[in-house]
């Protein structure tokens, strides 16, 4: 593959446009932005934020994320026991969105980044082409995880009713937004060509061992089909 | 390899890095990536008329989104009903600064400065008032590009009503109409606005004075 690394070129990521590369910064000649050819420690970067993510992903789960008062009698609810309360009415398709929105999307954001990052280091297994399209999805996912904070802001200020019934946020709340902004923060700083450089860096070694490696590769097979 | 190779010829993908000859596109047209299938380029149509005129309307349907109700409940006698704006004084009032502030920031700040920052850039170059400082400019308005979640919000709207409805009863208000419309209008106004056309043709303004100021 011709990349822009191999012609000495950079992508600048703000304006797209390709400089070539003088410098480490290079300041890019169309939009003045400083910036590195590849994101700096950018494995590095993705794996504190998911770590803290991950951390905070835990408290977000075990406290209550919304008390309902009802005449002065508080109720805890968590992420969890709140989705469960929705199978209960048999609300479903809320019950499926919520928990889409506020567990699902948050572990597999986190879980997908730590394989997109061992993938990228180790270069094990590695299909550049599958793994850029997942992170791109990865990428596309991280707002969404907003849902539930939003739905608990709109509760605490919508269901304000004096003594009779009011809605407070509960400690979670915190946690999970910080988990959702780490992720996506761990998202940004993940740099997905850096899967394609890891692949082509695997096949020219591959090439250059080819000619030892490529007898004893074939006897196994011959025998297996015998 | 050779340094002699002329970077304006040629495009790279933003996604895997792969190298290719500057395709010469017309409105309407995008150029994909062979290797990932990203989008390389695209030339939208119309693309300065449609941000202007989407992001004008947009920033006009703003007062109305923020501060008409969004939606309004009747319980056990007592009717309350609550704007956008509303809903960022009672979080502050009730000690939720984290919850006020992020409120704030994705779903009213955020998509704001988005709008009017496309409405300047499509107004200068409609008229033709190009000036260096939008260099500056555009490439700030980049940096906001993963964090206007008003789409997230409309959804939580939705939940809540869902949650709200069988023990309430629940009105519908101006407010979410207007919201609905605004995010509507903000998203096309992102998507209207071709970014690779801006930056060829502020590059083209500007290299000249770039030119001077290096020699």
């Amino acid at each position: 593959m011709n990349t822009a690394k191999s012609n000495g070129l950079s992508l600048c990521p703000k304006c797209h446009k390709l400089n070539s590369l003088q410098a480490e910064p290079q300041q890019c000649s169309r939009c003045h932005g400083v910036f590195y050819q590849r994101k700096r420690n950018s494995l590095q970067y993705t794996l504190a934020w998911n770590v803290a993510a991950l951390l905070a992903f835990i408290p977000a789960n075990l406290y209550p994320i919304m008390i309902v008062y009802q005449l002065g009698i508080p109720s805890d609810a968590t992420i969890l026991s709140g989705i469960g309360e929705f199978i209960d009415l048999g609300l479903y398709p809320i019950a499926i969105i919520i928990f889409t929105a506020s567990i699902i999307v948050p572990l597999i954001k986190i879980i997908g980044l730590f394989v997109l990052v061992y993938k990228a280091h180790t270069g094990i297994r590695l299909k550049p082409n599958k793994h850029s399209k997942i992170y791109h999805i990865l990428e596309l996912l991280g707002p969404w995880s907003m849902l539930d904070v939003f739905v608990v802001a709109l509760m605490v200020t919508v269901v304000e009713l004096g003594f009779v019934t009011s809605v407070a946020a509960g400690p979670a709340i915190n946690y999970f937004t910080i988990t959702v902004i780490f992720t996506m923060f761990a998202a940004n700083s993940f740099d997905p060509r850096l899967l394609w450089d890891k692949a082509a860096d695997k096949n020219t070694v591959k090439q250059a061992q080819l000619p030892s490696v490529n007898l004893p590769a074939t006897l196994p097979e011959e025998k297996g089909q015998k | 390899m050779d340094h002699k190779i002329n970077p304006s010829f040629f495009v790279a993908c933003p996604q895997c890095d792969a190298l290719y000859d500057k395709p010469h596109l017309k409105q309407g047209q995008l150029a994909k990536c062979n290797h990932c299938g990203s989008t390389l380029i695209e030339r939208k149509v119309d693309s300065i008329e449609r941000s202007f005129h989407w992001s004008l309307a947009g920033l006009m349907l703003m007062f109305p989104a923020i501060l008409l109700p969004l939606m309004g409940i009747t319980f056990a006698g007592q009717f309350h009903q609550a704007s956008l704006f509303d809903c960022i004084l009672v979080l502050i009032d009730r000690g939720f600064f984290m919850i006020a502030c992020l409120v704030f920031l994705f779903a009213i700040a955020v998509p704001i400065v988005r709008l009017a920052g496309a409405l300047y850039i499509s107004y200068c170059f409609k008229f033709n008032k190009l000036k260096p400082s939008l260099l500056n400019f555009f490439r700030a308005y980049h940096h906001l590009d993963n964090w206007a979640m008003l789409n997230v919000f409309l959804l939580a709207i939705v939940v809540s009503m869902y949650k709200l409805i069988d023990d309430t009863e629940l009105s519908i208000n101006l407010g979410l109409f207007a919201f609905v419309f605004w995010l509507i209008c903000s998203t096309m106004s992102a998507a209207a606005l071709d970014q690779d056309y801006i930056w060829d043709k502020l590059e083209r303004a500007f290299s000249r004075s770039c030119a001077n100021e290096h020699s």
